[in-house]
């Protein structure tokens, strides 16, 4: 091989690595300009009403979960988080501090879900294939959803950092707290103001339905000034549901236990719910409160005997040690479980629960400390959807947020508290529900307008009524308040009869929960300077 | 072939030899013309040891009279004249020049020349030597990494380099999870080193899939001098990875290593006696004011029973491991090869389908030359093949502990046909779920390609380019099953169905490719005593990723195939879901410059363009700046050179980047579509949340100085050299504390410095005394890490610990209450402060009251401590006697905290652990008031809250600890013995891996961190610090050695 020709082979080498290099470069580059493929940015988001729906659907979630839905029982008298130390339990001890994760936890979630209310409230006029009454219907939707979540704030809260449009994080860092009454005023103009954009139970199409009906947001009122004790404009709100249909028809189930079922979603009593769907949506706290032996992996929070004392005989007596669980409210039976109640799973296995010191099951009572089994020897019933998933008890059943039943009570309290309760009334509230819930005709029947006495037989009725639905807890406050106490719940809770060999009701550690709000959350008042700490954490 | 090959090669040498005595012949008969005064000169040359030196020339000065020693080192010289002198010189020895004087027979020994100031070492796009150092660079040799019983290199390298800070925090085969930082804590990022492999960038992941017996060697690039020209990527230092080449004109050599070994299990903790715990569990429900759980009967019952056998125990078990490599080496004229294959199989110590990983490495390493030409392929295939269980590691080995002993707890029954669940474990147990549950396995192929042309342009010049490649192919397949169990031990049929009973399946794949595209223009010439060299290079990189995945449930329950009744899941994923890509273009350059070897300066320079950022911050300036002064080459120290050795201090100071960490797309406002995040009329709509950008979002800068000396001494036997160094971070990615009104996350933003500061002393030695010879390695290192600028502080907690981020502490300090003992008497308690509603008594623990009012609150929280390792050290001895050799390694850690969580501190822990454990029994009693641990009291209780719902220094141990990591002791068969069979070389071995270990806490392993690398995944990264740890393993094994 001449040189000549190796300087050839060489160019020609070089020439095709060089080559080579390059088409192998511009083929495989990456440029420095990219895009996500599977987000969309600021300028392409809000082309369709599709897409602006899609935020809304997000602060649909965030309005409200399932974990405070049945965490929140643990603070009242009805359950007992026997698996002690998460952040409920402790401040039902009184043990909780500024730092308690749940403090934390509700603050952040309620003005994550404002957040994203305001965003949509901001940008949705972007989208231009929308029709008015639709962006006016959807504005609303997100306006509600925002009033229940400052609603949420001030009422665990009191006075808090308030506004309606997005703030700026150094806002964030300065915002002084907005005193809670002006809080609730807004609430209350902005629920109001919302209803003629908004389409009742009937005119909602039935894909549709989930989001909020004109319906929702009177009840809501309602509930809103139920809970400060307000009781002329309570029955304001309820009186536009009852006897009349303009703004939604809506009635009680015949059958209590048929309202927390899966085939029987949007049943004429669900006024606002949480919406889950089977495999795609779902939550599972049924888990760690059903029957071990239902496949439960523990039980969580346990009823108390407090709860179950509650239930009356179906005479309308009250109940007392030695008349057992036979013959008494329908309803205890459709919300706990006792010794010898009767469960089909998910599988339609049906099986007898024994939960008694002396079983042999998994179910039976292992004492009050360090145990899987419930420590009041009560399991969870209300809310098991059968259709859950077999272990994980993934569950599509819609959580109800506020019933019909609800208006009827909270009307016959308001017309109560203000001593004008008539037989008339009372037979178009309270009379239906006992007698949806099995009682002697005659226990059914108006008892006479003795103030005092209707008040209790109301408070029981909305007891038993509404356990374990996550609500009891706000009743303890304002009827607290109202009664002039200085503690929401204290005092020992009970379990069953199984302690001491059976002879004695089980006692769980005593609860001293004395404060009426929540505490600021820590982790704000070390970064907001201007935020002022509730009077009783201080 | 291989015959073929070393036939060629012994003709190609024997043609060589005749050349030789040809010359020698030639200047015979020339000098007997000349001379006839001349005599015969004839002798051995030995070395220090007094073994023959082979090879060896002897030349008379000034002539071409020559010879080469013999196989016994003689050497025969005809017609020396009696005045003359002769030159004996052997690579790796000392030239000696002797005078004849009239003798005919010289014994002459040779002393080793220990060169190590002209090691040759890799450093960023090219090589230099020791000697020309100005940065701090570390090499570790293949030495250190090959034969050890390691499932990868960053085992290997733990200890091996000052500041290489390699921890592993668990030591599961199908996880092996490891931290590595060089210098410490330097961003609040990704702390991960750029990994570089012959030159091409790769990814962490490349450490864990390279052959370990193909490495060459490792570079650890520690500053800016060393690591500047890797511009924004090399903040956190630069591990270079060198892999094995042939030789030109090398005889090809085969060599063969097998190792095999078992790795036993090492539980640190165990539950106490059966009948021991109810009584514990009495005291603690009376101590708490409930009734007693256990009568006496039951007791006596328990004790008349015994133990039953500890769950961990029944599903642990020992683990082989095997690796198997073989490689040729060679070369001819122009070319040279390297060609290797390996097998690495280490099983699962938990019981079940045969868990474990396996990992099979091709590689062939081709160079040519062509005229000015050399172009060079490298190519490497690994396969990594994973099975593993489809249960949670942790809670396996936690819900195995957290099980009494009681004889009456079993997992399956005698003929293994039942599984049982019980009490404490109501819905599965761990021999279920590592039976029965599912598998998952993966298959994942790693391809790299690295070619490389160099064309030499005139003296001194060169021009290279480069094409790297790098496609990996993941797949991972998963299947779950229902698993039935039994509730009672009478039963006799399964009745719960447990386990996963929708019958999920998964089938996961994604691909990445990264390709590298680089020009290089590199000079280098001597003038006289001045040395310049310079390079300039560009590069581009470009990675992309793209995975899909498939989820099904209620498949077939035999083949998994869909059935009609079967699901979609959502997590299924099309690969624009599943989709990244970024690149860099990068200019990048040095200039060097050297006087006389003695003085040095050199400058880097890199210019990056990062797709992570907005235009306008997108591209980054990273100089550095370098410079060496050999003292010991001056004048005025010649006597210092002669006596002791050679010294030089160099220095260097630049800016690196860092951008790890970073999104690809964190600079823009992004609006993310959910599925099913709500639901309407029993149809599930998308959500859409949305994650504000940060337009100015830019690198990360670290201004890095550095100061270190070079020292030898004793001949160069002995090699020091030691750093000092200051880190600077600025511009570390943060996401603010914002308050949680502001109702969300905003963009992270370069606001964060912080600051490290530490130092490295290496010392190498070497010492041959008799037929020993001894090497000893030392590394110690420490690194102080402090936040300078953070903002509002940010307290975390995670499974009862607290954590801290304030402005003039350690990253990630540990948080919490301070303890003053336990409280011995109603008086003190009375006189204490107490926590807010706290109800104590004898023998609880005592919180200090540090801000000195009534109570004890949040504002009695001070640090703690802090987890990151200190004063970090490796030491290795190797000694070798005639055939025998014999290594160890030592590693450790000189300070580091931990705070130990759950069960292993709490008894009885918040009702999930139904045991105690026997380094628990040293608890508090009113005889035993000088206890380790507080009374008992039932979780639930105010003393069980007093004593651990506060974050505190009780449950603080420390974290220092001294590792036998390895020790090996090998014997080679003599050679006259071993060639008979046709080998060069056979040497074996026995081996163990730690072996034993120095620790104040008994039952946790120190190693293991529940921190990444950046102190952050608080919360039990695999484990760690609680029961939940897969246990540390203890290897004992022995291996052969063979080359042909």
């Amino acid at each position: 091989m001449t040189k000549k020709n190796t300087n050839m082979k060489l160019k020609n080498i070089l020439t095709i690595f060089a080559l080579g290099s390059a088409m192998i470069s511009m083929n495989s580059c990456v440029d420095l300009d990219t895009a996500p493929k599977n987000k969309f940015t600021d300028n392409n988001y809000w082309t369709s009403q599709l897409k602006a729906e899609a935020v809304l659907s997000m602060a649909y979630s965030q309005m409200y979960g399932a974990d405070y839905y049945f965490n929140n029982e643990i603070l009242s008298d009805n359950a007992f988080n026997g698996r002690a130390g998460n952040n409920e339990y402790k401040i039902m001890m009184g043990n909780a501090e500024p730092t308690n994760a749940r403090f934390s936890g509700e603050w952040s979630t309620c003005y994550g879900g404002i957040k994203t209310c305001n965003l949509f409230l901001e940008k949705v006029d972007k989208v231009t294939d929308m029709n008015e009454a639709t962006t006016n219907r959807l504005k609303a939707e997100a306006r509600f959803i925002r009033a229940f979540l400052f609603y949420r704030l001030t009422n665990w809260y009191g006075d808090i950092p308030f506004f309606e449009s997005s703030i700026t994080v150094d806002e964030s860092q300065v915002i002084k707290q907005t005193p809670a009454a002006d809080v609730k005023a807004w609430v209350h103009s902005e629920l109001n103001d919302i209803v003629q954009y908004l389409p009742t139970n009937k005119t909602q199409k039935a894909a549709e339905r989930g989001r909020i009906t004109q319906g929702a947001a009177i009840a809501f009122n309602a509930r809103t000034y139920l809970y400060d004790n307000d009781f002329a404009n309570c029955e304001i709100q309820c009186a536009k549901l009852i006897g009349t249909t303009e703004f939604g028809t809506y009635g009680l189930e015949t059958d209590y236990s048929k309202i927390f079922q899966p085939d029987n979603e949007y049943n004429k009593e669900v006024m606002l719910d949480m919406e889950y769907v089977t495999t795609y949506r779902t939550w599972d706290q049924m888990r760690d409160l059903a029957p071990l032996t239902a496949g439960a992996r523990l039980s969580n929070v346990a009823p108390t005997q407090e709860l179950v004392s509650s239930y009356r005989m179906l005479d309308g007596t009250a109940w007392a040690d030695g008349k057992g669980y036979a013959n008494r409210d329908l309803r205890m039976d459709a919300t706990i479980v006792h010794d010898g109640s009767s469960w089909t799973t998910q599988d339609g296995v049906t099986s007898t629960i024994l939960t008694s010191n002396t079983s042999t099951t998994m179910d039976h009572w292992q004492g009050t400390q360090s145990t899987n089994q419930s420590v009041t020897g009560y399991y969870y019933r209300k809310n098991f959807d059968k259709t859950s998933v077999v272990g994980s008890f993934a569950a599509g059943l819609n959580l109800i947020l506020i019933r019909y039943a609800d208006v009827l009570l909270m009307y016959a309290e308001s017309l109560n508290e203000q001593n004008k309760l008539t037989a008339d009334a009372w037979n178009i509230t309270v009379k239906p529900l006992r007698q949806r819930a099995g009682f002697d005709a005659a226990y059914c029947e108006f008892p006479g307008a003795v103030q005092a006495n209707l008040r209790s037989d109301i408070r029981l009725e909305r007891r038993c009524e509404f356990a374990l639905e996550g609500t009891r807890v706000f009743d303890l406050r304002r009827w607290g308040k109202m009664d002039g106490k200085t503690t929401v719940v204290t005092g020992i809770l009970h379990g069953d009869k199984f302690a001491s060999t059976g002879t004695a009701f089980i006692e769980l550690t005593p609860v001293s929960y004395d404060k009426f709000l929540f505490a600021i959350p820590q982790s704000e008042l070390d970064i907001n300077k201007n935020l002022v700490q509730n009077e009783e954490y201080k | 072939m291989y015959k073929f090959n070393r036939e060629k090669s012994l003709r190609r040498t024997a043609n060589k030899w005749t050349e030789r005595v040809a010359t020698v012949l030639f200047f015979f008969f020339v000098s007997i013309a000349v001379s006839a005064q001349q005599k015969s000169l004839s002798g051995t040359v030995l070395d220090e040891s007094n073994i023959p030196v082979t090879g060896a020339s002897v030349l008379v000065n000034g002539t071409s009279n020559a010879a080469i020693t013999d196989v016994n080192g003689r050497f025969t010289l005809k017609n020396v004249m009696p005045d003359a002198t002769i030159k004996i010189s052997f690579i790796g020895y000392f030239t000696q020049n002797l005078a004849v004087k009239n003798q005919t027979m010289m014994n002459v020994v040779l002393k080793e020349n220990v060169r190590v100031l002209d090691d040759v070492v890799v450093i960023g796009y090219g090589t230099t030597t020791r000697k020309n150092i100005t940065g701090a660079v570390d090499q570790v040799s293949s030495k250190a990494i090959e034969n050890r019983p390691v499932a990868n290199v960053t085992q290997a390298l733990q200890g091996a380099s000052a500041n290489l800070i390699i921890q592993q925090r668990s030591s599961n085969p199908n996880d092996n999870a490891m931290n590595i930082n060089i210098r410490g804590v330097s961003t609040m990022g990704n702390n991960t080193p750029l990994i570089v492999i012959d030159g091409v960038v790769s990814n962490t992941n490349a450490m864990g899939d390279i052959n370990p017996s193909d490495i060459d060697n490792v570079s650890v690039l520690k500053d800016a001098g060393s690591a500047a020209i890797y511009g924004s990527r090399s903040a956190n230092g630069v591990i270079l990875i060198t892999t094995k080449t042939g030789n030109k004109d090398q005889v090809p050599v085969i060599k063969f290593s097998a190792q095999a070994g078992i790795q036993q299990p090492k539980m640190l903790f165990e539950q106490v006696h059966g009948w021991e715990n109810a009584i514990y569990m009495n005291e603690a429900a009376a101590n708490a004011g409930s009734s007693l759980v256990y009568t006496s009967a039951q007791i006596q019952d328990l004790y008349d029973h015994g133990d039953g056998v500890p769950f961990q125990d029944q599903i642990l078990k020992n683990g082989l491991q095997k690796n198997y490599n073989v490689n040729v080496q060679g070369g001819s004229g122009n070319s040279s090869y390297m060609i290797s294959a390996g097998m690495f199989d280490q099983r699962s110590n938990f019981v079940g389908p045969d868990y474990g990983v396996k990992r099979y490495n091709f590689r062939s390493n081709l160079t040519t030359q062509i005229g000015r030409l050399k172009l060079t392929g490298n190519m490497m295939y690994t396969r990594y093949e994973n099975k593993t269980h489809t249960g949670d590691t942790g809670f396996i080995m936690v819900d195995c502990t957290r099980v009494p002993l009681y004889y009456y707890y079993k997992m399956k029954n005698d003929d293994g046909s039942l599984y049982y669940t019980n009490n404490v474990l109501s819905e599965s147990n761990p021999m279920g779920t590592l039976e029965k549950l599912g598998t998952s396995t993966s298959d994942n192929d790693y391809i790299t390609g690295n070619y490389s042309g160099e064309f030499k342009i005139m003296d001194g010049l060169k021009l290279k380019g480069v094409l790297g490649a790098e496609i990996r192919s993941d797949h991972r397949y998963t299947r779950q099953f229902p698993v039935w169990y039994a509730t009672s031990l009478t039963a006799t049929e399964a009745t719960y169905k447990g386990g996963a009973v929708t019958l999920p399946s998964n089938d996961w794949s994604g691909k990445s490719t990264f390709l590298n595209t680089q020009l290089l223009l590199d000079y280098n010439k001597t003038f006289g005593d001045h040395t310049v060299s310079a390079l300039a290079g560009y590069s581009d990189e470009s990675s992309r990723y793209a995975g899909i995945t498939v989820s099904k449930t209620y498949v077939d329950l035999d083949l998994g195939i869909p059935v009609t009744t079967t699901k979609v899941g959502t997590d299924s994923k099309l690969s624009p879901e599943d989709f990244s890509e970024n690149s860099i273009k990068s200019f990048f350059g040095r200039a060097n410059y050297s006087y006389k070897d003695k003085y040095y300066v050199e400058a880097n320079m890199r210019i990056d363009k990062s797709s992570k950022f907005a235009p306008k911050y997108r591209t980054g300036y990273f100089p550095s700046i370098a410079g060496g002064w050999r003292i010991s080459e001056e004048a005025f120290a010649e006597s210092y050179k002669a006596n002791v050795g050679d010294l030089k201090i160099r220095s260097s100071y630049g800016i690196l980047g860092n951008q790890d960490g970073i999104g690809n797309y964190d600079y823009q406002t992004v609006y993310t579509m959910y599925n099913n995040t709500y639901s309407f009329n029993n149809a599930a709509t998308s959500g859409t949340g949305f994650a504000y950008g940060n337009e100015a979002l830019t690198w990360e800068n670290s201004a890095n100085f550095n100061i270190g000396i070079d020292a030898t001494f004793l001949n160069n036997t002995l090699f020091i050299n030691a750093d000092y160094f200051n880190k600077q971070t600025t511009g570390i990615l943060l996401s603010p504390v914002i308050p949680a009104t502001f109702g969300g996350s905003v963009a992270t933003q370069n606001l964060g410095t912080m600051q490290n500061r530490g130092w490295e002393f290496t010392a190498n030695y070497r010492l041959k005394s008799g037929d020993f010879n001894h090497a000893f390695s030392l590394n110690v290192a420490d690194s102080k890490n402090k936040v300078t600028k953070y903002g509002d502080e940010k307290m975390t907690t995670s499974d009862g610990v607290g954590f801290i981020i304030r402005e003039g502490l350690a990253l990630g300090s540990y948080f919490g209450y301070k303890t003053d003992g336990l409280f011995q008497s109603e008086e003190e308690i009375a006189n204490s402060a107490l926590p807010l509603n706290g109800t104590v008594v004898p023998g609880d623990v005592k919180y200090k009251n540090l801000n000195g009012d009534n109570v004890i609150d949040e504002k009695d929280r001070t640090v703690l401590g802090n987890a990151f390792p200190r004063y970090t050290f490796g030491f290795t001895y190797n000694v070798s006697f005639k055939g025998f050799d014999f290594s160890t390694m030592l590693q450790g850690v000189g300070k580091r905290d931990f705070i130990v969580r759950g069960e292993l501190i709490e008894p009885f822990h918040s009702s999930y652990s139904y045991t105690m454990y026997k380094h628990q029994k040293d608890y508090w009693t009113p005889e035993n008031t000088d206890a380790r641990w507080p009374r008992l009291a039932a979780p639930g209780s105010k003393s069980n809250s007093n004593n651990f719902n506060h974050q505190s220094d009780f449950a603080m141990e420390s974290g220092a600890y001294l590792r036998v990591k390895n020790v090996q002791l090998g014997y080679t068969l003599p050679k006259n013995l071993t060639s008979k069979v046709g080998c060069e070389n056979l040497r074996l071995y026995i081996d163990a891996q730690n072996l034993f270990t120095l620790s104040s806490c008994s039952f946790v392993d120190p190693e293991t961190s529940e921190f990444g690398n950046n102190m952050g995944g608080t919360g039990g990264q695999g484990g760690a610090n609680s029961a939940r740890n897969y246990p540390s393993l203890k290897y004992y094994g022995f291996g052969v050695d063979l080359s042909f």
